[in-house]
């Protein structure tokens, strides 16, 4: 990056605006993370209409923000009340309510603070020198290359469907259906449209987002699940931030968490509750003596490994999204929503084009995690108490903001409909364990393979194989491909060690 | 005309209500106007009429009201303009030819609309179709060239969507000189630049306004103005226009302007089409949209009736061969 870009960057990042939003995108986060039941997922979808009407530096930031911040708010709720706020939290919560009932509970969310903030800087450094470069790649994209990435995101279904691959692939094949309707950019014919205009553009991505993660957890946590908060009266005692020494015993296992981390965040498909397992079993692995025996019991160490690796994770995750336009999982398919709604198109042009604006929001994602360590431990008392607030009042305000929030996009009554119909599917699918992000995963990349395919063929004027093995980046992805065939055993071989009772609470 | 009179009548009755408004009994406007754009905020439909608005707005001494409905292919936005009210308080930017696909097309349902459907008011701008090349390429380096190439080998030739200007714009000049196109359809210019650059397509079929930057970066070669006539666009002042390079008979444009429900009130009519006349030919108004490269045009209300007419011929014609009636099939 030369030093106008670097310039251009920080002006655009460091306006009021902008550091508004994204403070108000860490506190948020951390509140949303806390809240047991509410995911960063959930969150961001809810929050992607919010963003229309800001700057797109204000927007992007505000809603990675959300990311990284509702990823350390998940441990508040597994520290506290030993229920993960989020499915990434699920590992924190083995030592860290240990710690809690020894009377460390403040402890606990001070050693969780910082590690989630070091595991996320990490992450940030790694998206700002490893994203430039993969970009520069991207920009000799055409057709040909676009279907394969397509091809090569599709087979990453499996891997994100927690619990059976069968499941995953009927919501990815319902998603890659859903991306069939609208009219035919290649021909012009209206498909599955009805006679509606509405559909002639297709399903609109952001209402289809809110209603698959937002309204449907919703209506989830109105059938009153996870309202029993007896554990929660307590409020916090002593010491928050760590000695020194204590510092010292958790350096290593943080730069180990952070390096795990951002490894699994760029894996497609593999999230941050793999990555905070991952950290935690290799934390566990490395101690030796009574620190081993002090895992499950109320470790320090065990606390920062988790913690440290699912904020790790964010900024991984963020690499193929912002490079290829691949979101490997659920929080990056939201986030890919907000860049397109800003024009944003995700790829070597985000670069190369909008660099000003692409640096300043990974600037900006930098220096959300900085911010999210200090306003988690200076309000840490204040967003214990946010964990107490009913369902009954929170249930109402989230289904009153879908419904603003995906009409707010086109000023359109059709795309609220079509969040009310995707979220009454995605909770009848929930309900069957069936998960909403390979339908918006299939939604997104059955476009994109679509398009790239048949403009190929019209590039190849007749010869597809010829054409395909005559282009050298063709000829990589379809190698790419050939392995990411092992992906899901890599991922299931990693889920593998997730022991069994947590990985059915993670997927749940 | 009492431009100020009429101002401090319009913001008297924004304030008191209708009290004030019944003194000023058949004066428009008396309140807001509501101004649909078919496409997303920041396009360049949406820009180009935001730097329209305070000019306009100034003129009619009123407030108008921009609200973005994209979807359906412009469509969405332009359904809301044929059925409102035709009071003159719901206008709206038509984009021509892109918007006739919509109604011709029978696959998409809307026999029932056409130009009739619209009261046309103003145009304001018209963005000729242009075509560009890679500037190294090795076989041809002007139109002459291309097209001489173009009659024995099939070349990829960008669009920016079925039912596009470009994508017309190739058929019709494929159509009457019998050149070989493979037509690729993208969603935008950018992506037919990008191509073109990467050297997966041959040929650009865009508009001056998206070309000009890239052909005076050196990026690119444009080598013909889709225009029928002597007359070089001011922006491409080196590129031969079509007739001049002796492909006459084939034009492309993209227009744009403001149009209401049909059965507009005459005298509504005459009060918009006066202030925007003032109000798009204002000099610092073509200066503003000439920095995004757009030509001001403006057409008063008979004139950019004719001009649809003449793309909804050209259109129909050339979409029934090409596009969806039975040749196009096969």
């Amino acid at each position: 990056m030369d030093t106008t870009l670097l310039a251009e960057a920080l002006g655009n990042l460091l306006t009021p605006q902008v550091l508004l939003a994204i403070v108000a995108g860490v506190v948020g986060g951390i509140l949303i993370g806390a809240l047991p039941g509410l995911s960063g997922t959930m969150g961001i979808a809810l929050l992607v209409p919010v963003t229309f009407g800001m700057d797109p530096v204000a927007g992007i930031a505000m809603l990675t923000a959300i990311y990284a911040a509702a990823t350390y708010g998940g441990s508040i709720s597994a520290i506290l009340i030993n229920t993960p706020g989020t499915p990434a939290g699920a590992a924190t919560a083995l030592d860290g309510y240990q710690l809690t009932r020894q009377g460390k509970g403040a402890k606990a969310l001070g050693v969780s603070a910082l590690a989630s903030t070091a595991g996320g800087l990490v992450s940030a450094f790694a998206l700002l020198l490893l994203a430039p470069p993969l970009a520069q790649v991207s920009l000799a994209f055409s057709a040909p290359e676009y279907f394969l990435i397509a091809i090569f995101g599709l087979l990453i279904i499996g891997s994100l469907s927690a619990g059976s691959l069968l499941k995953g692939f009927v919501a990815g094949a319902l998603g890659l259906l859903l991306a069939t309707v609208g009219i035919d950019i290649l021909t012009g014919y209206p498909r599955f449209t009805f006679g509606t205009t509405a559909l002639q553009s297709g399903i609109q991505l952001v209402p289809a987002l809110i209603g698959l993660f937002s309204l449907s957890q919703v209506l989830v946590l109105a059938e009153g699940r996870g309202t029993d908060r007896t554990g929660m009266a307590e409020g916090l005692r002593g010491r928050a931030l760590p000695t020194l020494a204590e510092l010292k015993r958790i350096g290593a296992t943080i730069l180990r968490s952070s390096g795990i981390g951002v490894f699994v965040g760029i894996l497609p498909g593999a999230g941050g509750d793999i990555g905070s397992w991952v950290g935690y079993n290799e934390a566990k692995r490395f101690a030796k003596g009574p620190e081993k025996e002090e895992f499950g019991k109320g470790s320090i160490k065990g606390v920062a490994a988790a913690e440290c690796a699912n904020n790790a994770v964010t900024g991984g995750a963020m690499i193929p999204l912002l490079t290829l336009g691949i979101p490997g999982g659920s929080a990056t398919a939201v986030i890919l929503g907000g860049l397109l709604i800003h024009g944003l198109q995700p790829g070597g042009a985000l670069f190369a084009e909008s660099g000003g604006i692409t640096y300043a929001i990974i600037l900006g994602f930098l220096l959300a995690n900085i911010l999210m360590g200090i306003i988690a431990i200076a309000g840490a008392r204040f967003f214990v108490r946010a964990t107490r607030v009913p369902m009954s009042v929170l249930v109402p305000v989230i289904v009153a903001l879908c419904v603003v929030g995906s009409f707010a996009v086109n000023n359109s009554l059709a795309d609220v409909w079509v969040m009310l119909v995707a979220g009454a599917v995605g909770y009848v699918l929930r309900k069957v364990g069936v998960p909403p992000a390979p339908i918006v995963l299939g939604l997104i990349l059955g476009a994109i393979a679509e398009k790239g395919l048949r403009q190929s063929v019209v590039m190849a004027q007749g010869d597809m194989i010829g054409y395909y093995l005559s282009r050298p980046l063709s000829v990589v992805l379809m190698a790419l491909i050939l392995l990411s065939l092992l992906a899901p055993v890599l991922a299931r071989w990693l889920r593998k060690r997730i022991p069994e009772q947590e990985r059915e609470k993670a997927a749940a | 005309m009492g431009g100020l009179g009429l101002a401090g009548a319009a913001a008297g009755g924004l304030l008191t209500g209708c009290g004030a408004a019944s003194g000023a009994e058949g004066r428009y406007p008396q309140r807001p106007i509501q101004m649909i754009i078919a496409y997303a905020a920041g396009g360049g439909t949406d820009v180009g009429a935001r730097i329209l608005q305070p000019f306009l707005e100034k003129e009619l001494g009123g407030q108008l009201q921009i609200v973005n409905r994209p979807g359906g292919g412009g469509w969405a936005g332009w359904n809301e303009i044929v059925q409102a009210d035709p009071d003159g308080y719901t206008l709206g930017f038509v984009n021509s030819p892109n918007f006739m696909t919509g109604y011709l097309d029978p696959r998409l349902g809307r026999e029932g609309v056409g130009p009739d459907s619209f009261t046309f008011i103003a145009n304001q701008v018209t963005d000729y179709g242009a075509v560009a090349i890679h500037p190294d390429d090795k076989r041809f380096d002007d139109i002459g060239g291309l097209m001489a190439y173009a009659k024995k080998h099939p070349l990829i030739v960008t669009s920016t969507g079925v039912g596009s200007d470009d994508h017309y714009a190739s058929l019709r000049l494929a159509d009457r000189y019998k050149t070989k196109f493979d037509v690729l359809h993208n969603e935008g210019s950018s992506d037919g630049i990008s191509d073109l650059l990467g050297r997966n397509a041959d040929v650009v079929f865009a508009n001056v306004g998206e070309l000009t930057s890239h052909h005076e970066a050196g990026e690119l070669k444009v080598v013909a103005v889709m225009k029928d006539s002597q007359e070089r666009s001011k922006y491409l002042p080196d590129v031969p226009t079509l007739a001049e390079a002796g492909f006459g008979g084939v034009e492309s444009w993209s227009s744009r302007g403001i149009a209401g429900p049909a059965g507009l009130d005459p005298g509504v009519v005459e009060r918009l089409s006066a202030a925007c006349r003032t109000a798009i030919n204002n000099p610092e108004h073509i200066e503003q949209l000439g920095k995004q490269g757009l030509e001001v045009d403006y057409r008063a209300p008979e004139d950019y009736l004719r001009m649809i007419r003449k793309d909804d011929k050209n259109i129909r014609r050339i979409g029934e061969k090409y596009v969806w009636g039975e040749q196009a099939r096969q």
